[in-house]
């Protein structure tokens, strides 16, 4: 909980001062993909210590060197993990070897999102477990750990942000399964928002549309996810750097009084006929 | 980059209601941004306070005092902003205000009683955008819009006018948005929660705080200055792809709101119940 002197030096400050992150430390999931690697990114240059822990070991570490070189460029230290999100266990252990190599944790973000799009007749048992797995569990997995960390801030604190999909709370066919793990990812922010809060951690999700790094989903020689992108207000896909900014809002000192939302970042998306 | 991207050097925003409380939070949020900031209420002497803050701080900052419910002022309004700093780029459409009986018979409730509370918070709110939106359309370089609904409008509630004129605001906000974006115009707008208006004037009226805070599920009520890191994160480039969403900002209250903040159901599989 913030205390009311904490909150006087807070009620001080600039506008602009609010989406520093100076001294915080975060942990990104999934910073492997464009988004996290964006999210990394904005916190990176907002002054923010980084465990970038990706999905696999194999090119995802690669690619989450390569991003480590970009912010040490920003000027931002940042390690490396590798984190099995579809056991509990794994990010248990590996969350906690970082609270105890960072000094804690103040900010997580999972991005852990796997797309299947199948009609439900011919989705398998094993590729339900999969999506459970990766657009649910995983999220579970990495609230449970972090805010267990947070709670051993001195104070107690921190923030977590879990990236969804607007196909959690829209229908669409051959989503089925990965609508519902997602809506289930959105309701695990509203009910960890209550259970969280007296430890003075707050969560929210961002909700992503018809991004451009969703091939998996907006394939281009398909006509109508064409049709689909024009579907949003600016006639685009959204891109990671569209993203970022908000998950800086959300990790920084100025939104400690939000919790329990789930924000579009969707280009209007959700929000017209 | 990420912070670059809330910076808003040579950008002029207009905030109505920004004599006291939250609109006066944004204002200095934005001044504080790089803005050149339109203070606008009723009153003369609460805005000129504002803009004499904000000049303090090195910021620009003029008032314009405005009756928002009149939409010859309010285009006056515009006019004055555009006269003085040669464009408009940001409508902050924050004036409003309860009134209206209380403890009133929903069959009870009179005419001018209720369309006095529609013309101070939705009629006003009309008048902002329409105004804002026909200077952006004529630049002709997009724009931003930001209105200021209420959490009271989510749910039923014992009030009644007030959280009609605001639901109507949210409807207005979507519409807008839809309508105007391929001028490059987004509209936002921010739902606030129990928010103080100002710091406690003594004890007593802390400890009222503190007893009302404990419904919340942060445990406390909001405070002015947090409105203010939102707005400068909406009125910028930051939230570029975000247009039509509704930003909650309540301590996790309409995430909950089932029962007390404290009641956590306690119950194993399989146990007896």
């Amino acid at each position: 909980m913030t205390s009311p002197d904490a909150l006087a030096a807070l009620a001080a400050m600039p506008g602009p001062a609010h989406f520093r992150l100076d001294g915080k430390r975060a942990l990104i999931v999934a910073a492997e993909s464009p988004v996290g690697a964006a999210i990394a990114r904005g916190f990176a240059e907002a002054g923010a210590q980084i465990a970038l822990a990706v999905l696999h070991p194999n090119e995802a570490v690669v690619s989450a060197k390569r991003l480590q070189r970009e912010l040490e460029a920003l000027g931002a230290r940042s390690t490396v993990y590798v984190m099995d999100v579809t056991l509990g266990k794994n990010v248990q252990v590996t969350t906690r070897q970082i609270a105890k190599e960072l000094g804690g944790i103040d900010v997580a973000v999972c991005a852990s999102d796997l797309f299947l799009g199948k009609p439900i007749g011919k989705t398998s048992d094993s590729e339900l477990q999969q999506v459970m797995a990766y657009n649910f569990n995983a999220h579970f997995f990495v609230a449970r750990s972090a805010s267990e960390e947070m709670r051993r801030n001195d104070p107690a604190g921190g923030r977590i942000v879990l990236l969804s999909h607007v196909l959690g709370e829209r229908g669409l066919s051959n989503t089925a399964a990965y609508g519902a793990a997602h809506g289930a990812t959105q309701q695990l922010v509203r009910s960890l928002s209550q259970e969280l809060a007296p430890q003075g951690v707050t969560i929210n999700g961002i909700s992503t549309g018809w991004m451009d790094w969703m091939q998996d989903r907006l394939d281009e020689r398909d006509d109508d996810a064409g049709r689909a992108i024009r579907f949003t207000l600016p006639r685009r896909a959204g891109s990671p750097d569209d993203v970022a900014p908000m998950a800086l809002w959300l990790a920084g000192s100025g939104a400690g009084n939000v919790t329990g939302q789930v924000f579009h970042v969707d280009g209007g998306l959700t929000q017209h006929l | 980059m990420v912070l670059d991207s809330l910076r808003m050097d040579g950008k002029v925003a207009i905030v109505t209601g920004s004599g006291r409380g939250l609109g006066k939070a944004m204002a200095k949020a934005l001044a504080a941004g790089g803005a050149q900031v339109v203070c606008a209420a009723r009153t003369p002497e609460q805005i000129n306070e504002t803009v004499a803050e904000i000049t303090a701080d090195g910021g620009t900052a003029i008032s314009v005092p405005t009756d928002v419910t009149s939409s010859e002022a309010v285009d006056a309004l515009v006019a004055a902003a555009v006269a003085r700093f040669g464009r408009l780029d940001v409508m902050i459409a924050n004036a409003g205000g309860g009134g209206g009986p209380q403890n009133l018979e929903f069959w009870e409730y009179p005419d001018e009683a209720f369309e006095s509370v529609v013309a101070t918070n939705l009629k006003s709110a009309f008048f902002s955008d329409r105004a804002a939106a026909r200077q952006f359309v004529a630049q002709g370089d997009g724009g931003v819009i930001v209105n200021v609904a209420s959490g009271t409008a989510m749910r039923g509630n014992q009030q009644f006018a007030y959280p009609t004129a605001k639901g109507g605001v949210i409807s207005l906000t979507k519409s807008a948005a839809t309508m105007l974006a391929k001028h490059g115009i987004r509209v936002n707008a921010i739902v606030p929660g129990y928010i103080n208006q100002r710091p406690p004037r003594d004890e007593q009226e802390a400890e009222v705080r503190r007893n009302r805070g404990v419904r919340v599920p942060i445990r406390r009520l909001g405070d002015w200055w947090e409105l203010g890191p939102l707005a400068l994160y909406l009125a910028s480039d930051a939230s570029r792809y975000v247009t039509g969403e509704l930003f909650i900002i309540d301590g996790g209250g309409l995430a909950g709101g089932l029962a007390p903040v404290t009641f956590a159901p306690a119950h194993e599989i399989g146990a007896a119940s």
